[in-house]
């Protein structure tokens, strides 16, 4: 499947970069690119077929049920960390951008 | 709990009952997230939301699915197409060499015409059916296990060119 590297799924990779060894959650990652979970979700699932993401049930406080996790498999941390990503303006420089868009179209 | 987000926990827990194998695992994440979305109308977005995601992940699986089915049709529609051209191929090569040996009889009846070829009837079965239609079970022999079609467009003018003359005989 095609990745499409629109702007919300830059800022769902900016956000996995930040601390790219941690598990994060649908919800968080949700708050933290604003983005609405109809277009979250489909966006992690691409990443996760295009094996970039590894997803991991996690239990977190006692007594409630695990948690879907989602963090950059090592693939996709490097894949991350080859195409440096702007912090200060929030996505990707031009060559980069057509850099990952020939890696991911293969 | 309020009633948009009892409404959205239904939803949710529908969606993973009723989600396919590869969509469930994504679709019981999102529920399991439920809990923690601030706000019972919030949580009631999450979930419309979520089930708008999981919708599109299925289909993009069924869109995949089709593209494979309607390849693998294309694939075998080449493959027949391939073959057709095969014994295409080789009833027009018989075609042409059992034209060739006719126009050869031909020829050497107007080059040499004291010969009288034209009465001589083993002449005519010689070069018209005799060598071509040898050369024809030869050569099918010798085609049939690296291309098989063309062997049988050439095996396939052979019976047809045997019947003919088979009948023709049979007439007079």
């Amino acid at each position: 499947m095609k990745l499409r590297l629109s702007r919300q799924t830059l800022s769902v990779l900016e956000i996995f970069l930040e601390h790219a060894e941690e598990w994060k959650y649908g919800y968080d990652l949700s708050r933290s690119t604003g983005l609405k979970s109809g277009t979250l979700y489909p966006i992690l699932m691409r990443l996760a077929e295009r094996k970039l993401l590894e997803t991991s049930w996690i239990a977190g406080e006692p007594g409630k049920p695990p948690r879907h996790m989602y963090r950059f498999t090592p693939d996709g941390l490097r894949f991350a960390r080859q195409h440096a990503m702007s912090a200060t303006t929030g996505h990707l420089g031009l060559a980069a951008l057509n850099r990952i868009k020939a890696w991911v179209t293969g | 709990m309020g009633a948009p987000r009892k409404l959205a926990t239904s939803l949710l827990t529908a969606v993973v009952r009723f989600a396919p194998e590869t969509s469930r695992e994504w679709a019981t994440g999102m529920l399991r997230e439920l809990e923690f979305v601030d706000g019972d109308w919030a949580a009631l977005f999450w979930a419309l939301g979520s089930t708008a995601a999981v919708f599109q992940h299925v289909a993009s699986g069924w869109r995949g699915w089709f593209k494979a089915r309607s390849n693998n049709k294309e694939a075998r529609m080449n493959n027949f197409g391939k073959k057709a051209l095969g014994v295409g191929t080789g009833i027009v090569s018989a075609a042409m060499l059992a034209l060739c040996a006719f126009a050869v009889l031909r020829l050497v009846g107007f080059l040499f015409p004291a010969m009288d070829l034209a009465h001589a009837q083993w002449t005519h079965w010689l070069t018209v059916i005799v060598i071509p239609e040898t050369i024809f079970i030869v050569a099918t022999v010798l085609l049939w296990r690296k291309k098989g079609p063309v062997a049988a467009g050439i095996l396939v003018f052979a019976i047809v060119g045997a019947l003919h003359v088979a009948i023709h005989v049979a007439m007079r």
